[in-house]
């Protein structure tokens, strides 16, 4: 019987692994060792080259000034909206945490509307060249505010788990309600914020769309890691690829090096938070100040959120790029337009199957991950943590794996006899596999933490009842895993569905997907009609999270009341 | 032949033993308690008749058919019994009536047939008028009649229930117990009842199991384990009795630096052993010859009180006639019936 349970995980443990290797990890190593391996001639000389030091360069520098705006600006918010009586806090929550579900490109491209040199609309108010978007700057700036959600959920999250007590007793020690929250809750919520700084940073040294729009249009170009891998992918030859590699072994370095960073803190913080459970605590009044920093974080949100989407749906509606305002410039051709091409529809189906066939994916392994997680705690937990690796790893670079892995047909030739071809260079089912693996996570993290929730005992009692191992799993424990699931598909639809940065380089041509098209009318054709589907993303985004976060409510409801 | 035979059976997590050689044989629709302190292995020993815990040797036997053992290992949902648990366990995502419709529909009723039943079953514990409710619209009380109905719709042989009652209130309690009881006698199941609650025992069972630290001390009814306990264990945790660690010669016991005078029929005890007396058999400050002892609390509780000495690292209970009598004062205490055991006095504590 043991002997038939080893033999059980190890079946599991084998068809987890094998996708995970061939379509996740295996493709990384083989980038590594190819950047290794050309690591002569011209991979080297684009290190040293002045461009790749550039490159790189700017990548630091840039991801250090959005890592600083997001610590700034997140951890003063944190405490306001966490411990605080500050007005509308639901409201501005929602509002601060929303850039998280939209694609950062749009964020992108609603600050070059807003405060582009020449015909930015800030820059109409406040008077010509005020405010240059272009450059290390403005990239650095909109990416912090895009990263922001990261620093503020982790450092709300730390301070409501900080044990009241201890604040208490500062408290009963002689400090005031504001030394003791500065004293005591703050240092302890310290290495969560830092850790959301560090994953702000990698966020941003993985980013393409926005330093592309804002970096490399821009005269003079302001090029990063990302971008000049792209470039040199769409110069091609042998030459191209060796520098785009080792350039992709750069960042994906650098990437690592961050993601341990940033979970060393984010445990070096863990371990001094109490789960103080259930404990509602008072929030502290600020008294005469709540209304200024009300308003002051009004306008924050307002600013950072509000302005750039306006901006994007005003350039949907303008009959040209940078028209002047007023009403008779305004116009709903672009929408009529963009809503009926043909290209915008095919490329709309191809996302939505795509980002249906991922999120499917995502959540079978997810079950998989978590069931295994459930009876094979080891395996289990191996399985989950290299599941999760694909995440962190640059979009960039899993993308350049995948293309140099699969850039020849593999075939795969079973006991001699059955053969299989794998010819997935240019086509979609490496786009799918790149969608399943940077999302993969969403299924084992989630589905790991419900299945862990559900009583043991509703199976037990379909099994006693009469219903063999399978049914019990299919009747008593998958109902109550049905949340979980289908938090995990929407999320993972939404983020394949607006995903940019691996279909640009993945994508074969004349089979455009939505995130290429945005990405293609934004640079190239016509930023009217990008804003169009910009709007579309931000419109489908909203309505998915309102509608979970609507059905989960009344699902608490339904579970409270009665 | 018995309805559920346990023989030999062993189990453990890692090092701790948790079922060390037990053997068990429970008659056709008798209804057996198992009771226990915390921890003892009454949950494992209940999950494994049922099948969900494997022993790591011995075998279980269900109406003559060997469920597990050498070459025997029956599922549990080919074990055809019926199962209440502790949390309830109650589907969240099925109606009352789907909950107890579910294990019809497994052994291949039509939808006919299994509603006629699952009208019956819900009858039998008063929730037909609830039975398109769902169960987050139940009270505690009613989530557990849905279980008990959704463990005797298929009219198995053996039921098998672990704490059923412990999350319930005790008017609640009351009320299910007689349900049970009731229920017991109208469809003759075999039951197996899982409960640290000797009252709760004593009330429903024909035998009571006492069980502790994984091993049986003792099965007989509650009137026998009352009057005649096997083991000091037993009269302490069923009876509530005072267990007395110490040495007997020429009549009389010594335990904890205090002589306590044996009555007659005890008399002719010599050498360690451990002596239990029920509070009630102790007399406290009449006659003469007594032990004296010093009263550190006296507990009124109307026709009787309850008198606390201190004696060596555990308090002396007895009950009697209530006396005007205050803590600090020294009274004579007499042992008027009681029980020795050979052997020296057993490191558990009793029940309380
Ligand atoms: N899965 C497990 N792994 C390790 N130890 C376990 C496991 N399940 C139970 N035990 C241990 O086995 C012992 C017996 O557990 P069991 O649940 O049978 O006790 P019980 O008599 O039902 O107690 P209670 O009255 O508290 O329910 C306990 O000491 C418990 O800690
Ligand atoms: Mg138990």
């Amino acid at each position: 019987m043991r002997l038939a349970e080893k033999k059980l995980e190890l079946v599991l443990a084998a068809t987890l692994l094998a996708p995970l290797l061939a379509f996740a990890i295996g493709p990384v190593v083989v980038l590594l060792v190819r950047s290794v391996a050309s690591l002569r001639g011209e991979a080297l000389l684009e290190l040293l080259s002045a461009d790749g030091r550039r490159a790189t360069y700017n990548t630091l520098t840039i991801s250090a000034g959005a890592a600083g705006v997001a610590f700034l600006v997140g951890a003063p918010l944190a405490l306001l909206l966490e411990r605080t009586d500050l007005a509308y806090r639901g409201v501005l929550r929602v509002l601060f945490t929303l850039p998280s579900a939209i694609p950062p490109f749009i964020w992108g491209m609603g600050w070059l509307a807003l405060a582009n040199p020449k015909a930015g609309l800030l820059n109409r108010v406040l008077g010509a060249g005020a405010l240059d978007i272009y450059g290390p700057v403005g990239i650095a700036f909109v990416l912090g505010g895009a990263g922001l959600p990261l620093v503020l959920l982790a450092g709300t999250a730390s301070l409501s788990r900080v044990d009241p007590a201890l604040e208490e007793a500062a408290r009963l020690s002689g400090a005031g309600p504001l030394r003791a929250l500065l004293t005591v809750s703050l240092p302890l919520a310290l290495p969560a914020l830092g850790s959301g700084a560090v994953m702000v940073f990698l966020f941003s040294a993985s980013a393409f769309g926005v330093p592309y729009i804002l970096g490399v249009t821009a005269s003079p170009p302001t090029v990063v890691l990302t971008t000049r891998i792209y470039g040199q992918v769409l110069l091609g030859g042998p030459d191209a690829l060796a520098r785009a590699l080792s350039l992709s072994a750069v960042l994906l370095l650098l990437a690592s090096v961050l993601l341990v960073a940033g979970q060393l803190l984010g445990r070096a913080g863990r371990v001094r938070l109490a789960a103080g459970k259930g404990v509602s605590r008072r929030p502290m009044p600020l008294g005469r100040y709540r209304s200024p920093l009300s308003v002051a974080a009004a306008v924050a949100a307002f600013v950072l959120v509000l302005l750039p989407l306006f901006a994007v749906f005003l350039t949907s509606v303008q009959k040209s790029y940078g028209a002047p305002l007023g009403l008779e410039h305004l116009t709903f051709a672009h929408w009529a337009g963009v809503l009926t091409s043909p290209r915008t529809l095919s490329a709309a189906g191809r996302s939505v199957l795509l980002a249906g066939a991922a999120g499917t994916l995502v959540c079978a392994f997810g079950l998989l991950v978590a069931l295994s997680r459930k009876h094979f705690p080891l395996a289990g937990r191996a399985v989950d943590a290299l599941a999760s690796w694909p995440f962190a790893v640059p979009g960039t670079v899993m993308a350049m794996a995948l293309l140099v892995a699969f850039s020849r047909d593999l075939r795969l030739v079973l006991f001699e006899r059955v053969a299989f071809v794998l010819a997935m260079a240019n086509t979609l089912w490496l786009v799918l596999a790149a969608y399943a693996a940077k999302y993969l996570v969403l299924g084992g993290s989630n589905l790991s933490e419900s299945m862990a929730q559900v009583d043991p005992s509703l199976a037990e009692a379909a099994r006693v009842s009469g219903a063999s191992r399978a049914r019990a799993f299919l009747d008593a424990t998958l109902p109550s895993l049905r949340p979980a699931l289908a938090s995990a598909f929407v999320l993972a639809f939404l983020a394949c569905a607006t995903e940019l940065t691996m279909s640009v380089l993945l994508v074969p041509t004349g089979k455009a997907v939505l995130g290429t098209l945005l990405f293609e009318l934004q640079s190239y054709a016509d930023p009217n009609a990008a804003s169009v589907l910009a709007c579309g993303f931000v419109l489908l985004v909203v309505l998915a999270l309102g509608a979970m976060e609507a059905v989960r409510r009344s699902a608490r409801r339904r579970a409270v009341g009665g | 032949m018995a309805g559920i035979e346990l023989t030999d059976i062993h189990k453990s997590y890692g090092p701790t033993r948790v079922v060390q050689g037990l053997s068990l044989s429970i008659g056709q629709g008798e209804f057996l308690a198992l009771l226990g302190p915390s921890g003892c292995g009454k949950t494992t020993t209940l999950r494994m008749i049922a099948g969900l815990e494997v022993p790591d040797s011995g075998t279980i036997a269900i109406d003559g058919r060997v469920v597990h053992g050498p070459g025997a290992r029956v599922p549990p949902e080919r074990r055809g019994l019926g199962m209440v648990f502790q949390s309830y366990a109650v589907w969240p995502h099925r109606t009352v009536a789907k909950n107890v419709e579910y294990p019809l529909r497994l052994m291949g009723l039509r939808r006919a047939e299994a509603t006629a039943r699952v009208r019956e079953a819900l009858g039998w514990v008063r929730m037909e008028a609830l039975a398109e409710r769902m169960p987050h619209a139940l009270s505690g009380g009613q989530l557990q009649r849905v279980a008990l109905a959704r463990a005797l719709v298929g009219r198995p042989r053996v039921l098998l229930l672990d704490e059923p009652l412990s999350n319930l209130d005790a008017a609640l309690k009351e009320e299910l117990r007689a349900e049970i009881a009731a229920l017991r006698s109208r469809l003759g199941t075999t039951m197996v009842y899982v409960t640290h609650d000797q009252g709760e025992a004593m009330a429903l069972a024909d035998r009571i199991a006492v069980m502790d630290s994984g091993r049986l001390e003792q099965v007989d009814s509650p009137e026998r384990l009352y009057s005649e306990p096997a083991t000091p264990f037993v009269a302490g945790f069923v009876g509530g009795a005072n267990l007395l660690g110490g040495e007997s010669g020429a009549g009389c016991f010594f335990a904890s630096g205090a002589k306590f005078e044996l009555p007659p029929e005890l008399s002719g005890a010599e050498g360690p052993g451990t002596l239990v007396v029920r509070p009630e058999d102790l007399e406290v400050g009449v006659g003469q010859g007594g032990t004296p002892l010093t009263l550190s609390a006296r507990l009124f509780l109307g026709s009787s009180a309850e008198y606390r000495f201190p004696l060596g690292d555990r308090l002396l209970r007895a009950i009697g006639p209530p006396l005007e009598a205050r803590p600090g004062e020294t009274l004579p205490v007499r042992v008027r019936k009681g029980r020795l055991f050979r052997g020296s006095f057993p490191a558990t504590k009793p029940g309380r």
